[in-house]
């Protein structure tokens, strides 16, 4: 398996995916596909059905109607499960009496692989002494990256991460986005869910937004950002507006005296600005801001924050998923 | 693979340190009950109390028998626990994610579980049946009765093993049947050791229920399993066979694993 060809990856689609808790719709009529060799944010605020849409389909979350495939097969029926999908769901799914490298030892165990492996995983993950101390006793940023050496066993086509990213430090984070860089190298499917665009900005090529269990966006993060445009600031905005006319570039005024200009080309704006003879105060590219974006898509309609008038108490995603198990923990 | 599902369940019984500290309790329990029955049951018996059949002179079969068996209900209720945290700490700790996701065919965690705890039920009867025959033999040896009065000890002996694993069976259907850990732990031990000797109390009392349900008290059939000195009065209930009784531990076993994993097939897990 080791030795084998880097993996291709497979893809998961999702169908008209509906869970209902009761009269409470965590996840309506979802449909979306992931594509391989690309790492997809799938990106909703708290509470929008990210968790119940992974658990189903990881065949843990039974659901109302729909279907939800990896490969073309509901993951219930995939034969060698860890080698098709490696999945982190929490980072808290560890015995605390039992330390990584025997929680990995479990679960390799019940897949029928080497314990070789095991000290593998640890070893890429960077955790290999740490792991032999009990799991009671991990960081946040610890039990993440062992939830991922999990998630990694089997040597899986596709990956399935819940909130990845939580409770790592900059350091961590940085390093998760260039591990996922590399494994989605591979060819391998990568699907990492967060309930902040910002967070995955950077990692992801493709993004799923759903507010409310409904899809909301679908596409390349690409996309999403539109057309890049270039921010100046000069002693004279209407005229630099007309010489950028003259060279074919349309611009409009920004709300602070700026020009926004519509191209990526900084060079072509700057020597535009020197021959109309005019000062550069301020020159560079717009960053779009996918952050005010994606609040737009998801705002206003959020069921748990609710306006008092019209949702019944909404329980929040972990209460719906958790259902009667809350009141055990 | 069921192979590779039970060995990841001895594995997870193995990794935590559970195992060791429950090996503890199970020798002493056993080698502790062991030493007091032996004390106790080759008292002088007071010939008064004798004529008027308030106490019962054992044959030395019956004494070694009961010297061996003392410690079970400690080992049973021990192994017990062991039954119910095998699938409760997976509940508790929400590792029974995990486990369904490198097993999504939630049948057959269930037979890996009861497959392991077969085995690490027959472990720890050992355990607590070393404890119990070191520690009883040595004390009827000094109080001068006869350690072993016949292979019918190695008898009593087997069917103790017997029962100590079919309770750790009971057990895994309670874990089963009763998500929540704690719960369970209360609820078993309590209606071992309190409701149920209380309710057979009770129904002596009452002519069907001592004829018809007292001897299927989980109890009772763990007594009739493995007999010793009979000690009771004339409301005591008549025991099952051996057999009969094993069958119907296994069968409590049984129908609370199977409703237990009927339940878990459909659940979601969070």
């Amino acid at each position: 398996m080791t030795t084998a060809p880097a993996a291709q990856g497979a893809t998961i689609e999702v169908r008209d995916l509906t869970k209902t808790f009761g009269s409470f719709t965590a996840v309506d009529q979802l449909t979306f596909t992931v594509e391989p060799g690309r790492i997809t944010g799938f990106l909703g605020p708290n509470g929008a059905g990210k968790t119940t849409t992974l658990r189903m389909l990881l065949g843990l979350v039974h659901q109302t109607s729909g279907t939800a495939t990896i490969d073309g097969r509901a993951y219930g029926d995939i034969d060698h499960p860890q080698s098709m999908v490696g999945s982190a769901l929490e980072a808290t799914n560890f015995h605390p009496g039992r330390s990584g490298r025997d929680h990995l030892r479990v679960l390799a165990a019940a897949g029928g692989l080497p314990v070789s492996r095991v000290d593998e995983l640890l070893e890429l993950t960077g955790i290999p002494a740490a792991a032999r101390k009990r799991a009671g006793e991990y960081s946040m940023g610890m039990r993440q990256r062992l939830g991922l050496a999990a998630a990694l066993l089997g040597d899986p086509r596709v990956l399935i991460l819940d909130e990845p990213s939580n409770g790592l430090d900059p350091e961590g984070i940085r390093w998760l986005r260039g591990f996922l860089r590399h494994l989605s190298s591979q060819g391998k499917t990568i699907l990492v869910s967060s309930h902040q665009l910002q967070e995955v900005e950077q990692t992801v090529d493709d993004v799923v937004i759903i507010s409310n269990g409904r899809l909301v966006r679908e596409g390349a993060v690409s996309d999403l950002r539109g057309a890049p445009t270039t921010f100046v600031r000069t002693s004279d905005p209407a005229q630099l507006a007309g010489a950028l006319r003259v060279a074919d570039v349309m611009s409009s005024p920004g709300s602070d005296g700026e020009l926004v200009v519509e191209t990526a080309d900084l060079r072509l704006v700057g020597d535009v600005a020197l021959r109309a003879g005019l000062p550069v105060w301020e020159l560079r590219a717009r960053k779009h801001d996918l952050e005010a974006l994606f609040f737009e898509l998801t705002e206003g309609t959020n069921r748990n924050l609710g306006d008092g008038s019209s949702a019944p108490p909404a329980p929040t995603e972990r209460d719906a998923v958790t259902g009667q198990e809350g009141a055990n923990a | 693979m069921m192979v590779n599902s039970i060995r990841s369940e001895f594995l997870k019984f193995f990794t935590t340190r559970l195992w060791w500290g429950l090996a503890i309790a199970m020798f002493f329990g056993g080698a502790l009950f062991a030493v007091i029955l032996g004390i106790v049951l080759t008292l002088e018996p007071d010939p008064e109390a004798v004529a008027r059949g308030q106490q019962v002179v054992g044959t030395p079969l019956q004494v070694a028998n009961s010297v061996y068996t003392a410690g079970l209900t400690i080992g049973y209720t021990l192994t017990l626990v062991i039954g119910i945290m095998q699938i409760g700490s997976e509940y508790r700790h929400k590792t029974v994610s995990s486990t369904f996701l490198s097993t999504p065919r939630r049948v057959r965690v269930m037979l890996a579980k009861v497959v392991a705890l077969l085995g690490i039920g027959a472990i720890y009867g050992l355990i607590s049946l070393v404890g119990s025959v070191v520690a009883g033999a040595i004390v009827l040896q000094a109080r001068g009765a006869d350690p072993f009065p016949g292979p019918e000890v190695l008898r009593a002996l087997a069917l103790s093993l017997l029962v100590l694993g079919l309770w750790a069976l009971i057990g895994l259907g309670v874990g089963i049947l009763i998500p929540n850990q704690v719960a369970a732990l209360l609820i078993a031990v309590g209606v071992a050791w309190i409701i149920e000797p209380l309710a057979g109390f009770a129904l002596g009392f009452w002519e069907f229920g001592r004829d018809h349900i007292v001897h299927f008290l989980p109890s009772q059939a763990t007594n009739a399993i493995v007999e010793g000195v009979t000690q009771g009065g004339s409301n005591a209930a008549q025991p099952l066979s051996w057999w009969a009784a094993a069958l119907v531990l296994a069968a409590y076993a049984a129908v609370l694993s199977a409703v237990g994993t009927w339940r878990t097939v459909r659940q979601d897990i969070s």
